[in-house]
């Protein structure tokens, strides 16, 4: 499939490739496979060789990249519109005529396990990897995506082939292109491109649907890699493509805003009155992420010095009850609300963000488009956030983190 | 082209407007002179306290009410100290541009500033300085600096500052900095968006007309030269990779050299895939995840920086092939496809660029804030191209010296042998 927005304000094209496979993809054994398939993806292809696609698209100022998550992999490029048909053919070769020779997984295995050892020094990865393993008891999606250290030390050039020749195929993926030139002209360029390229035999992932969980769940991570100890909450939740997911965006706006860190925006919100105004904590989040799958809200606060875990957990749970038990009030729903549009809004001015708003949308099942979803969003009323807070924040459905920092 | 209209308030502040087809929405930029710069000697970490203290409440407004007023538009903002400037950034949707303005303005003009409100930023910041003694870029970053700037240098410290500093700041020190560093004369104004020019200049002008002027400070620093090779390893218990800065003191922004650098640092490391020391470190041996040089574009000698994740074993064999790839441009090996990718790439980023109405609203502050000319836009990307490979070299030979740098690593203990 092919979508295509046109956007005219700057010469510039977005492209953007996605495939259907990433960690809920994977089993023991095989964790991170496609996050390590993606890096093999930038060492050519017969056409064109290792290098020649990084300076080709160096060449033009293009911000390109690529990202491996729980459901897909995805590819994009940025370029000047004139460049356009080469961002295409790149892709389109890429697509199906990878180069992944055994020398090159070697080389680029110690840069995957570095990429992992950047990770592990950030107390916040260490203690959400292991809040999703111990939340997850049947569903990949325990397993994250990077994949253990061990496993990727141990991965082979042919199972990571197989794995290419399995999903990367124009009936696994679907292309989202945004920027300056009619979007028929976007999609048949675009058609042309992808046209010849040949499919593969798709064979579904088995998948294991998560249990109900049925009780509280703990863990504590202890390293001196930290300073502040953290606290985590991982409530098992809905799928991007149900009915109250829009209600649940709106439930993390609430809780949190959307600015986090510095941002002098977002100090309205919940958990910043409720905690960082306490000065419980430094630093409060609350995420609600779209997945294919049931996934988790989290909610993360990062503990002031002299203040303990266990009054941070309290004062968390203590809003999240709020929310559950009273509904939010007009003036405060009214800027919930205007936040959630805005999250919408603002990065559709930046011609990368909004294609790749438009392909996680589509990529999670979440809304056939951007207008479709903001609908959904301007449609939520201060009662369906507090039915999602009262359905999400439940005991039984609860994981509980605590990162604590050890002298060092 | 990016069309800039430009205007100056009675009170010396400069707004630059660029309407921009097809947006919903307006990016912000102002930026005032009151960066580590401009910061009192000695004193570093107040240009930062101020800044988080003035976002906490106006005179006529406390942190609550004006934190619910911006939440209202559903505006994003953030106030950051950089090495020059600290900046006001955000985003408002088209028909909320004045009262976003209106709420800067109160801030930034009318702060209370109240003795608690410096207490409440305080502790916050003694938390992020505890939080970056663990944190292995940040011990990377601060080591490095200690190495390459004397005492009393405003480069010496990272914006958040030094923990006495920080410990012992008045609310009156806050005040007076408030007082003399955040004025009118030398500030900029960046609008770029779904906006009408003429009617951005006048709702620019309510907000900020009251604004004092002030006047410039004139900070005279002494070249910073370094006498020789330094490296400092700090051992950060239970990480696993090692975080490198390797670098040098770079070069005023409005050095006429500093084009010429930007292209020399895109052929060496700036980029982890285009430039010489990335597709070597990373491409050809796989010695690390990430790897990138930045030039600091500031008033006075900023950081000139080459970044890598390594792990440990392998920092040695990191550090030792960066020093390869800038021998050979120092000895002039540059081929020529490096040096036109390098150009390219920088010309290709500015049109790039123009893609989001930050990117916009970015290009053009640096050009008002450093008084590049109001062609700079047109003119930077011929002066990108007309960098020849013997301009490389020169800068390479007078500002990257391979015998006289800082080298800062910060991680797990690095093995002998390595």
């Amino acid at each position: 499939m092919i979508h295509a927005l046109e956007a005219r304000h700057a010469p510039v094209v977005s492209l953007w490739v996605w495939y259907h496979v990433g960690g809920r993809n994977e089993v023991p054994g095989t964790t991170g496979m496609s996050h390590f398939l993606e890096h093999m993806l930038f060492k050519g292809t017969p056409t064109h060789p290792k290098g020649d696609l990084d300076r080709l698209l160096a060449r033009y100022g293009a911000q390109w990249n690529a990202f491996t998550n729980e459901d897909v992999t995805c590819y994009f490029e940025t370029v000047p519109r004139d460049r356009y048909e080469v961002a295409l053919e790149l892709e389109a070769d890429r697509m199906r005529n990878a180069l992944i020779s055994a020398d090159e997984v070697d080389a680029e295995r110690t840069v995957i396990v570095s990429e992992r050892e950047g990770l592990e020094n950030d107390p916040s990865f260490l203690l959400g990897e292991s809040l999703q393993a111990v939340a997850f008891d049947r569903h990949p999606y325990g397993q994250g995506v990077i994949g253990s250290k061990f496993e990727i030390k141990l991965m082979t050039r042919d199972g990571l082939y197989a794995h290419y020749r399995r999903y990367y195929a124009p009936n696994n993926a679907y292309v989202v292109v945004v920027g300056d030139d009619r979007a028929e002209t976007l999609v048949e360029k675009a058609a042309t491109a992808f046209g010849g390229v040949g499919q593969a035999e798709i064979v579904a992932s088995p998948l294991a649907p998560e249990p109900p969980q049925m009780g509280e769940k703990r863990l504590v991570v202890h390293r001196a890699g930290g300073a502040l100890p953290i606290v985590q909450l991982g409530f098992h939740t809905a799928a991007a493509s149900d009915p109250r997911a829009a209600a649940l965006q709106a439930l993390a706006v609430a809780l949190a805003g959307g600015g986090g860190g510095d941002a002098a925006s977002g100090r309205s919100s919940r958990l910043y009155r409720g905690l960082v105004e306490r000065e419980l904590a430094t630093e409060v989040d609350a995420s609600f992420g779209l997945t294919k799958d049931p996934f988790l809200f989290m909610i993360e606060a990062t503990v002031r010095p002299g203040v303990t875990h266990a009054a941070v957990e309290a004062a968390l749970l203590q809003e999240l009850g709020r929310l559950a038990d009273e509904p939010i009030d007009e003036s405060e729903f009214a800027r919930v609300r205007r936040g959630l549009l805005a999250s919408v809004a603002f990065p559709s001015d930046t011609i990368t963000w909004r294609a790749f708003r438009l392909g996680s949308l589509l990529s999670t099942g979440a809304a056939p488009s951007i207008g479709a979803w903001y609908d959904a969003l301007a449609k939520v009323m201060p009662e369906d956030v507090q039915r999602c807070a009262r359905d999400t924040f439940v005991e039984r459905s609860r994981t509980v983190g605590h990162f604590i920092p050890e002298a060092g | 082209m990016i069309e800039v209209s430009r205007r100056s308030l009675r009170n010396g502040l400069r707004v630059a407007a660029i309407p921009i087809a097809g947006l919903r929405s307006v990016s912000v930029l102002l930026a005032m002179e009151a960066g580590q710069f401009f910061e009192p000697a000695g004193r570093p970490g107040v240009a930062r306290l101020t800044a988080q203290a003035m976002l906490r409440g106006t005179t006529s407004r406390d942190a609550r009410a004006w934190s619910d007023a911006l939440d209202g538009l559903g505006a994003s903002a953030r106030l950051d100290v950089g090495s020059h400037a600290a900046v006001f950034a955000g985003q408002c949707l088209a028909d909320d541009l004045g009262a976003f303005l209106d709420l800067i303005a109160d801030t930034v003009l009318r702060p209370a500033l109240a003795p608690e409100a410096l207490e409440f930023v305080r502790s916050r910041a003694l938390a992020d300085l505890e939080e970056a003694k663990k944190d292995t870029r940040s011990v990377a970053d601060e080591t490095w600096r200690e190495l390459v700037y004397p005492v009393g240098h405003p480069f010496r410290t990272r914006s958040i500052g030094d923990e006495d500093v920080v410990r012992t700041a008045t609310i009156d020190e806050i005040r007076a900095y408030h007082r003399t560093g955040i004025h009118a004369a030398g500030s900029v104004l960046v609008l770029a968006g779904a906006l009408d020019a003429d009617r951005a200049f006048e709702v620019s002008e309510r907000a900020f007309g009251p604004w004092a002027e002030g006047g410039t400070l004139d900070r005279p620093l002494r070249s910073v030269d370094l006498d020789g090779a330094s490296r400092r390893a700090v051992v950060v218990p239970d990480k696993t990779q090692a975080d490198v800065v390797l670098g040098w003191p770079g070069l005023p922004r409005t050095d006429p050299r500093f084009t010429k650098a930007q292209v020399a640092n895109m052929v060496f490391a700036a980029d982890t895939f285009a430039s010489r020391a990335g597709q070597v470190v990373r491409d050809e041996l796989g010695l690390a995840y990430y790897v990138f040089s930045t030039i600091s574009g500031t008033a006075a000698q900023g950081p000139w920086t080459v970044r890598m994740g390594v792990n440990p074993e392998n920092v040695e064999r990191a550090i030792a092939v960066t020093f390869t790839e800038l021998k050979k441009i120092r000895d002039g090996a540059v081929a020529d496809d490096d040096l036109a990718l390098a150009r390219d790439k920088l010309v290709g980023e500015l049109e790039v660029g123009r893609e989001s109405p930050s990117g916009v609203a970015g290009m053009v502050l640096e050009a008002e804030l450093f008084r590049l000319g109001d062609d700079h836009l047109e003119r930077y990307p011929r002066e990108l191209r007309s960098v020849s490979k013997a301009d490389v070299v020169a800068i390479a030979s007078a500002l990257l010296p391979i015998d006289r740098y800082a080298l800062a690593i910060a991680g797990p203990e690095i093995p002998a042998a390595s």
